[in-house]
């Protein structure tokens, strides 16, 4: 678009003149500005990267995070790249803000790049599949297609993202609860089945034991638990139901693709439907079996805000006995400050949908953050932040980030056998990443899901049933999927 | 003209207790955010809520320190900066609306134009548009200026966000003024100059002070436009304080708290010290005779 | 309201010559004085405004790298064709119209308690006054933890008189209570300030006029103190409904729209379609309507007191 070439050039000069952060070129003084979400293991890089990075090309390199507080991090970054300031030469970026912001021309195809240089192949095959298939391919391919494909890069794929954090959900539960002898022994009469006390017990959980826990767990003020009188009242479980962000379509998927059902299959455009696919028997089965355990979750289930921080405080403050939450939230729950159950929490793998043949299906949304490159740097900028991409993915730098709360996407790394005694979640983290899946990544993605949230929302607080919601859901996918030309 | 400050009747110490109670209800959402800013995370969501605790200064360090991930050592949190960028922008901008506003508010006073009521509306108009409407176009046109991430951008942002109440309000004040005098002083050789700066002027401090109060609180606290046109060194408090919302954890209440109750104190000061002439100045402008 | 301005032209322009008499010349003191706030205005507000009202005739998606093609109008047919726009006004109606009437009532009660000297009042005072110099974001995110089924202090005192847990924002009509009461605490004493200040500008001599006549106290009230606080009771419903109809922060903070979409207000609805959907457009279309209909009720609103005014008379 010309005048955008225009603009481009007029706020190049401007910046450049400005002195904001732009690289002169020819010289090996480099500046990277870096758009971050402000939390711990995004100042992990930037403290790791002044104590340890050393550009093998030779550049004084400068790694400027601009860290932004969460909450205001999309309208922060969106507004920068929109209106053309050219500010950041990579960004942590929400795996799903990929369609709105390649199509915008802001973020970097990478598979050229990619292409030339081994060592960066050796990194796209070492990190996991789900991951490339979620935080790099643009359109999306799925798992099955990248690895019916060949090893990356794979001819007309495009590739993006590199994982910042990965994340999964993993059971936190209360390790001196579940394995109270009493309780353990009141639960096997009652149910006939085990409490899960261990790492292995978790395994082999499901959704339907995970509502017999519920059920079991809720207790009023002044009942027993685990031998002490309760002060207040106590759940047994909770898991998102909120309706800010993604705080309920997280789960919900996880319930529908674990029962066979499916969401808008974006990999399967232009044939794949919305109608009759996303209201399918299946899916709104799969959605009122995620409803029904909501009676055993704390009264603010009932609000619809049940989002994955309000599970996160009613754990740590001992409100609840297990919640399935981020593992990127799991650090301030092992935190004696902040957490009443530091020394009492134990993790395991999310339950799942038992198959026919006994085994538990697991399959999950994928959370976390990629970091991508940007569009307007010089070939000089690109070759450093390709440096830097690689330290960042280097066995010894994702080592140290999880030591200090991050995580690894590299398959090479999580089976190094130190890692899973890094953080207490690891060995969940590791077994979870393999199932899992990832929502929409095209332009219109905010639009389906603030929708989705929408129509969930009121299935949750009680003012539509399930099967409403999904077809409103449905419905409203269709026409603009088909307006925009996604489905014919 | 300047109205003596007058009460309906007097009452003793006795009406004090009544008020008392009620001023502390209406405080109370405020007093706990305060006691919040002095309890531990586990104390800020205990369980019934907890009146009486053991206080912590923690919070209040952690305004200003953070623990670094790797090394558990100090850092500065920029925060002392933050707060300086907080007031030399809002007492600027508001202190600037007040000046031109000023101006402008004697000139329609004094020397109405044609569809004089006209302009004033128009001017009003700006203040009802949703901010996030003008956002982009904004954005793109301080990019272009280079008035991005400087003090000179937000300020005269906000300059403009407070003129049309300064306008409204100072306008209201010279609509009080008996003329008469004015002219009483021309007539004795009185310059145009002296006119507005020796009867005008004095006559209206009150109400003045009354319109920089009001321009302080609608500015202090703006958030959408200092997070999207400040840079990391031109950020102000209420960008800052967004870090406290969610993370690694939900909200971090203490923080929260502790910030807030810290950048309560400056405005807080302000008002309290022009209370008089925060409420003399609005009855001045306002009340027809 | 604006009446009384004198046309007083001073007399001083000073005869010097070239361009500095032409512009202190008397005939242009008005424009002149005017000029540094309209210029301040029309860069950063008025050109922008025009910028986005330019927007709204295209197809322009601040996301997308396409050339925008003109529309005319068919983004204000979209949106006022959309069922949604027409809810979140309703919504928005219901939110504005209860939220200024609590104010009033009580920034009105609280002016009446504040009108009598008393010991300490300049301190007592104070306390009433904190609530708006508070950010929205920290009102909204204390009053949500308030409103919170397990930790929250409001249902810790109504779970005090309730077997059933308390549930604030549970249903559609709690949300909308559970903002009102967020945003009438926060703007109330502004209300107050405004009432308060034509309380103590009654003359005392018509207090003890009626006294004399033995007027009754609601005679009292309506003769003598409501006209001295009509015209800024007037004031405080115009700025408080043109402020309260952008009200975005603490909705958004307290219930993000919710359950459903039962307190998503017009604020939150255009935020979503500029920001999230980058409809920028069609967005700068809806902002439109919005600051239409505010015009019009400002100037419906303006129009009446006008009238009643000069009935008065």
């Amino acid at each position: 678009m010309k005048t955008r070439n225009v603009l481009s050039g007029l706020m190049g000069a401007t910046v450049l003149a400005a002195g904001l952060g732009a690289t002169p070129a020819l010289s090996a003084d480099i500046t990277i500005t870096m758009a971050a979400p402000d939390w711990p293991p995004t100042r992990f890089m930037k403290e790791h990267f002044d104590q340890t990075y050393q550009s093998p090309d030779g550049n004084n390199t400068t790694l400027d995070m601009d860290f932004i507080p969460w909450p205001s991090f999309y309208e922060r970054v969106a507004a920068s790249l929109t209106s053309g300031e050219q500010k950041y030469q990579m960004i942590v970026t929400d795996s799903q803000w990929l369609g709105a912001f390649v199509e915008g021309g802001y973020y970097l195809n990478l598979t050229d790049k990619i292409k030339e240089d081994p060592e960066l192949q050796a990194i796209m095959q070492d990190l996991h599949p789900a991951l490339v298939s979620a935080y790099s391919t643009y359109p999306h391919k799925t798992r099955a297609q990248l690895e019916a494909m060949g090893p990356a890069p794979a001819e007309g794929v495009n590739y993006y993202g590199f994982p910042q954090f990965p994340d999964t959900y993993v059971t936190f539960y209360r390790e001196d609860i579940f394995c109270n002898e009493g309780e353990m022994a009141a639960f096997q009469a009652k149910y006939g089945t085990n409490l899960p006390c261990t790492y292995e017990d978790w395994q082999d959980t499901d959704w339907q034991k995970w509502g017999q826990i519920g059920e079991f767990f809720q207790r009023s003020a002044g009942e027993m638990l685990a031998g002490e009188t309760l002060a207040d009242d106590f759940y047994g479980i909770a898991y998102q139901a909120g309706k800010g962000y993604d705080f309920s379509t997280m789960a919900i998927n996880a319930f529908i693709w674990q029962q066979g059902g499916d969401i808008w299959d974006e990999s399967k455009m232009p044939d794949a439907q919305a109608e009759g696919v996303v209201n399918s028997d299946v899916a709104v089965a799969a959605f009122e079996e995620y409803l029904s355990y909501l009676q055993y979750m704390p009264p603010v289930a009932q609000t619809g805000q049940m989002d994955i921080f309000v599970i996160q405080d009613l754990y740590m403050q001992g409100k609840v006995g297990a919640i399935i939450d981020w593992v990127g939230l799991g650090e301030p729950v092992l935190d004696p400050s902040a957490s009443t159950v530091s020394d009492k929490s134990a993790f395991g793998p999310a339950p799942g949908t038992r198959k026919a043949d006994g085994s538990i299906d697991r399959t999950g949304n994928i959370g976390g953050q990629p970091f991508v490159l940007t569009t307007w740097n010089s070939d000089e900028v690109v070759n450093e932040a390709l440096n830097v991409v690689k330290w960042w993915l280097s066995p010894d730098t994702q080592l140290a980030a999880t030591a200090n709360g991050g995580q690894s996407g590299l398959m090479s790394v999580m089976a190094m056998p130190e890692y899973n005694g890094l953080r207490p979640w690891n060995r969940a983290h590791v077994e979870m990443i393999d199932w899992q899946k990832d929502v929409w990544h095209i332009p219109e993605f905010f639009e389906l899901l603030t929708q989705q949230q929408e129509e969930f929302d009121k299935a949750i607080t009680g003012q539509i049933s399930a099967k409403d919601a999904l077809d409103a859901v449905a419905e409203f996918q269709q026409e603009l999927l088909e307006d925009i030309g996604f489905i014919e | 003209m300047a109205r003596k400050y007058r009460e309906i009747g007097k009452a003793g110490w006795g009406y004090t207790a009544i008020t008392s109670v009620v001023g502390f209800i209406y405080f109370f959402p405020v007093l706990w955010i305060i006691l919040t800013a002095f309890k531990t995370r586990t104390d800020a969501l205990a369980v019934p809520p907890k009146l009486f605790f053991t206080p912590t200064l923690e919070n209040f360090t952690s305004v200003f320190f953070r623990a670094s991930i790797t090394t558990g050592t100090s850092q500065a949190t920029d925060m002392g900066l933050y707060f300086f960028n907080s007031i030399f922008i809002a007492f600027t901008s508001v202190g600037l609306a007040l000046i031109v506003g000023t101006l402008a508010a004697y000139a329609f006073s004094r020397y109405p134009l044609r569809g004089n009521d006209t302009y004033l509306f128009i001017i009003l108009t700006t203040r009802m548009m949703p901010p996030i409407v003008v956002i982009i176009p904004i954005f793109l046109m301080f990019r272009l200026s280079g008035l991005a991430g400087s003090y000179w951008g937000i300020i005269l942002l906000y300059t403009a966000f407070n003129i049309p109440f300064s306008i409204w309000l100072v306008k209201s004040f010279f609509d009080e003024l008996n003329p008469e005098i004015e002219d009483a002083a021309r007539m004795d050789g009185a310059s145009e100059r002296r006119v507005f700066f020796r009867f005008c002027i004095p006559q209206i401090l009150a109400g003045l002070s009354a319109t920089f109060v009001f321009g302080l609180i609608l500015t202090w606290n703006e958030f959408l436009f200092a997070l999207l046109l400040t840079g990391v060194e031109t950020r102000t408090v209420p960008v800052a304080m967004a870090r406290t919302l969610g993370g690694e954890v939900g909200v971090d209440y203490g923080l929260l708290a502790a910030i807030v109750t810290l950048f309560l104190v400056p405005i807080f000061f302000v008002t309290f010290l022009l209370q008089n002439q925060l409420l003399r100045g609005v009855t001045f402008g306002t009340v027809k005779k | 309201m604006a009446e009384l301005a004198t046309d007083n032209l001073g007399t001083q322009g000073a005869a010097r010559g070239g361009f500095g008499a032409w512009l202190l010349d008397p005939k242009r003191r008005g424009a002149l004085l005017v000029t540094p706030a309209i210029t301040i205005l029309f860069v950063m507000n008025i050109f922008p405004l025009m910028w986005s009202f330019g927007l709204s005739f295209f197809n322009y998606k601040a996301s997308s790298p396409r050339v925008p093609s003109f529309r005319g109008l068919s983004n204000y047919e979209r949106v006022l064709t959309d069922d949604k726009t027409w809810e979140r006004f309703q919504t928005t109606a219901v939110i504005v119209g209860s939220s200024v009437l609590l104010q009033l009532i009580v920034g009105f009660l609280l002016a009446l308690m504040f009108a009598k000297a008393f010991p300490l009042r300049r301190i007592v005072l104070m306390l009433v006054l904190t609530p708006m110099m508070l950010s929205f974001v920290s009102v909204g995110v204390f009053f949500k933890l308030f409103y919170e089924p397990t930790f929250g202090i409001v249902s810790y005192v109504m779970n005090l008189f309730t077997t059933e847990k308390f549930v604030m924002l549970g249903s559609p009509a709690g949300a909308i209570a559970g903002i009102v009461i967020a945003d009438a605490w926060m703007w109330s004493p502004f209300v107050m300030l405004l009432v308060l200040a034509g309380l103590v500008s009654v003359p005392k001599y018509l207090y003890e006029a009626a006294e004399i006549d033995r007027a009754s106290s609601w005679r009292t009230f309506w003769t003598i103190t409501f006209p001295y606080i009509k015209s800024l009771l007037l004031l405080a419903i115009l700025f408080r409904t043109i402020e309260t109809f952008k009200l975005f922060d603490i909705v958004y903070i307290i219930t993000e729209g919710g359950p459903g979409s039962s307190t998503e207000t017009i604020a939150v609805f255009l935020y979503r379609n500029a920001f999230q959907f980058f409809q920028t457009s069609r967005s700068a279309a809806l902002a439109y309507i919005v600051l239409f209909i505010v015009i019009v009720l400002t100037n419906l609103y303006l129009y009446a007191v006008n009238r009643r005014a000069q009935e008065a008379n």
